[in-house]
């Protein structure tokens, strides 16, 4: 005859978890539904129903609801089968199951993690198409009800809808199918504290090198080269738990561009280091002096190759080498002379000052640094925010 | 044990079936006892065998317990001269009506099947009935986790029949609050157990009536000296070893620097190893306050070098200008020269051989303003007497900066101030 129309009722008892590696989510439901037939009416003066448990499924008529595009499912079982089944005196039934269903939903990251997710589960009848069994929302949109307090701890829920439609199958027909739409929008606290906060400290930290005295080479490249490593393991730390998948998300943005960032401070330096030598170089040509010796103050020499000098020095600055003994006698043996006497700090002479004046505390591109990384680095920021928020 | 008593208790000599004692197949077992009449009293009692774990990334608990259900059926009623009941395994629940409870708000459960179902059924003459079965249940718990790792939780376990409201069943905890008994010794490795009491309450649903629900609720409360040993003492020593370079020469830049920056990259880590076994949630909890305050203090380390650096080198640069603008003093006197900037000319030097500084005018040099020369004073080299125009001359390279002298006091000062008011919040 016509087909029987079964009105569906849900009632969300949680969202257990949403996973993005699977990309899928797994929700405890308890789905009802009421239909009518008239092979179980009864005679009674009141009206009043009875209520089986699951034993008497098995013998009666139920329909054949299924999770279109579910993994895993199951109906709980302890103690007994978690189903109910309550008949009136006309006939009408109500049945209803709990329910544990990991369904897949289709995410897209490339906002993560400023991104909304739109899921919905899917209810439909396997073998019944439209001419014989009609689904349909029992109160409509206000078919579906959640628990008293449904929260994830990554996500705030935005809504719970039900929709239907039709969906044709070639081999089968027209079925009605239901969907149960919610929109899930993910807190992004744990990912600033996470990824964000720890970036852009690296990027400041990365700035101090312009401050630093240019003469200290292994101070500031061991800087440079120590935030380059520290960006590299909070990048494979947020990749850790993500999909791999074939678009940049909105961290990768950030955290690339954070990393090019620390990158360019330590070729900046290498550029200051490079043209600092030139200079040196072009110098001593000019100067035309034999041994290249210079007198240099004692911090100026502990910072340009590491050892510690308790006194100005004579150092000589086209030989140096690694080892501090050796700069160091190489240093007294120059000025051998004045062993016996008391060091004294040299005095220079007016042609001795250009020795000196060489090694400039500050280079125009360090200046300049200092200025620029910062600006562009803010600007960078207030794109990237009013973009993606 | 039991012995086996020989005695005439038709419990213990019949000889026909069960079924046909039992009068199973008289009655109708899918409808309940009492059915069409007053909701029939079902007493649970809960003998808790362990808690299997507590997993903060999923937030659920893992209970194995032995429930019990307790009601009387008049159907089962069988003739007996003694007072003695018949035990049955799990085979006889599929014949008879049994109760159908659930467990609200679980994940996952199931009844132990090894080597057969884990379930008994004890029947009393006067058809009295106990039903138990073994089961480990796997379910949520909504857990706050703010103050982690000082926090206690509550979970709860909740018992309610599925199909038969409180006008057909009614689900009451046997014994009250002694209900709920737990095995000997119920422990966790990271949790200590409070307390387990039960309690009941109905439960609405808008589309089937009201439920009777029993609970079972106990409070867990952290054992902190996995994450003391874990977070909070590395991340403190990181900060403590941070202030060692507030004591190192400032003059040594590669040390400083990678002293910094290394502690910098180790409360990084530390930072991020925390995170990995902790559930993404959307507040601040209480490590994470600990951890990214000592990783600011850590940064301003680094910070308060980069900035006693940058004003050595202006100073520096500013002595040197102003050194530079003194003429020439080839061919000046010896005492002059020293009166002016504190230096020996070499152009005098032969003249100066074994001049000490003893006849130079008393010095009234501060200690921190102390040249390194300093050190060598025994052999009396030149220690730079201030001209009285020459001021400028040596002052300066001191070995402390005032920036550096400040911080060795209050770096330590605040932290240990922030560490009095973390602990006293949260514990």
């Amino acid at each position: 005859g016509s087909p029987i129309p079964v009105g569906i009722d849900v009632q969300v008892e949680s969202i257990d978890s949403i996973s993005e590696v699977d990309m899928d989510f797994t929700m405890t439901l308890y789905l009802r539904h009421y239909w009518k037939d008239e092979r179980l009416s009864f005679r009674s003066n009141k009206n009043k129903s009875m209520t089986f448990d699951g034993r008497l499924i098995k013998k009666i008529w139920v329909p054949d609801v299924f999770f279109v595009h579910s993994k895993r499912s199951f109906i709980h079982d302890t103690t007994v089968e978690n189903v109910m089944l309550r008949v009136y005196p006309d006939g009408n039934v109500l049945f209803s199951l709990r329910i544990t269903v990991s369904a897949m939903c289709f995410m897209d990251f490339s906002r993560f993690p400023l991104d909304t997710q739109n899921c919905s589960l899917e209810l439909e009848s396997y073998a019944y198409n439209e001419d014989d069994l009609m689904l349909y929302w029992k109160h409509g949109n206000k078919s579906l009800s959640t628990d008293e307090h449904i929260s994830l701890s990554q996500f705030f829920i935005e809504e719970f809808s039900a929709s239907s439609g039709l969906a044709f199958y070639s081999s089968t027909g027209w079925y009605n199918r239901l969907f149960i739409n919610f929109a899930l929008r993910r807190h992004i606290f744990f990912f600033v504290l996470q990824s964000y906060f720890p970036a852009m400290l690296m990027v400041m930290l990365s700035w101090v090198s312009f401050w630093i005295d240019r003469r200290a080479v292994p101070a500031r490249v061991s800087l440079g080269i120590t935030t380059v490593l520290t960006m590299s393991t909070i990048m494979t730390g947020v990749s850790a738990s993500m999909p791999q998948v074939s678009y940049i998300k909105a961290v990768d943005v950030y955290l690339w561009i954070s990393f090019l960032f620390v990158f360019l401070s330590v070729i900046e330096y290498a550029a200051v280091n490079y043209l600092t030598t030139i200079e040196e170089r072009k110098q001593l040509k000019k100067r035309g002096k034999a041994s290249g010796m210079y007198s240099i103050d004692a911090v100026q020499a502990m910072a340009f190759d590491g050892c510690f000098h308790d006194t100005d020095v004579d150092m000589d600055l086209t030989g140096f080498s690694d080892r501090c003994e050796e700069n160091e006698t190489r240093a007294s043996a120059a000025s051998g002379s004045n062993v016996d006497t008391p060091r004294l700090k040299r005095k220079r002479s007016l042609k001795g000052n250009v020795g000196r004046i060489i090694l400039q505390n500050n280079h125009v591109i360090d200046t300049y640094s200092r200025i620029i990384f910062p600006s562009v680095y803010i600007v960078f920021n207030f794109f990237y925010w009013g973009l993606y928020m | 044990s039991h012995i086996y008593k020989k005695n005439h208790d038709v419990t213990k000599t019949w000889r026909g079936k069960t079924e046909q004692l039992l009068r199973v197949d008289d009655h109708d077992f899918t409808m309940r006892p009492a059915f069409g009449g007053p909701a029939i009293p079902v007493g649970v009692d809960v003998q808790l065998e362990s808690l299997d774990s507590i997993s903060e990334v999923d937030m659920d608990f893992t209970m194995t317990l032995y429930l019990r259900h307790y009601w009387r059926d008049e159907r089962l009623s069988f003739p007996s001269t003694t007072n003695k009941s018949m035990t049955f395994d799990g085979r006889l629940v599929k014949k008879i009506w049994v109760p159908d409870v659930f467990f609200v708000h679980s994940k996952r459960s199931f009844i132990h099947d090894t080597t057969t179902d884990n379930i008994m059924l004890r029947v009393f003459p006067d058809g009295h009935v106990l039903y138990s079965m073994r089961i480990t249940v796997t379910a949520m718990c909504n857990m706050d986790f703010s103050r982690f790792p000082l926090d206690s939780q509550t979970c709860s376990l909740e018992l309610e029949s599925y199909a038969y409201t409180d006008e057909d069943l009614m689900l009451y905890w046997k014994n009250g609050n002694d209900s709920l008994k737990t095995d000997e010794k119920i422990s966790l490795s990271q949790f200590l157990i409070q307390k387990f009491h039960t309690t009941s309450r109905l439960a609405f649903y808008s589309s089937t009536g009201w439920y009777n629900r029993l609970y079972i609720n106990f409070t867990l409360r952290r054992h902190i000296f996995f994450f003391l040993l874990q977070t909070y003492f590395p991340a403190t020593l990181m900060v403590m070893l941070s202030w060692v370079s507030f004591w190192i020469d400032r003059r040594a830049v590669p040390a400083r620097v990678s002293l910094g920056i290394t502690t910098v990259l180790t409360m990084s880590t530390i930072i991020t190893g925390v995170n990995a076994s902790m559930p993404r949630v959307s507040y601040i909890k209480a490590v994470d306050i600990y951890l990214w305050v000592s990783f600011v203090f850590v940064f301003l380390s680094v910070l308060e070098y980069a900035a006693v650096n940058y004003l050595t080198t202006v100073q520096e640069r500013k002595e040197r200008k102003l050194r530079e603008r003194f003429p020439c003093t080839c061919g000046i006197s010896h005492s002059k020269t020293m009166m002016l900037d504190g230096n020996y000319s070499e152009s005098d030097a032969n003249s100066l051989a074994g001049y000490t500084r003893n006849q130079m005018v008393p010095e009234e040099e501060k200690h921190e303003k102390m040249v390194v020369h300093l050190a060598m004073s025994n052999e009396s080299n030149s220690s730079r007497k201030r001209g009285l125009k020459g001021h400028v001359g040596l002052l300066i390279i001191q070995n402390t900066h005032a920036i550096d002298k400040y911080s060795r006091l209050i770096f330590p000062g605040t932290y240990i101030f922030f560490n009095l008011i973390y602990w006293s919040v949260f514990s």
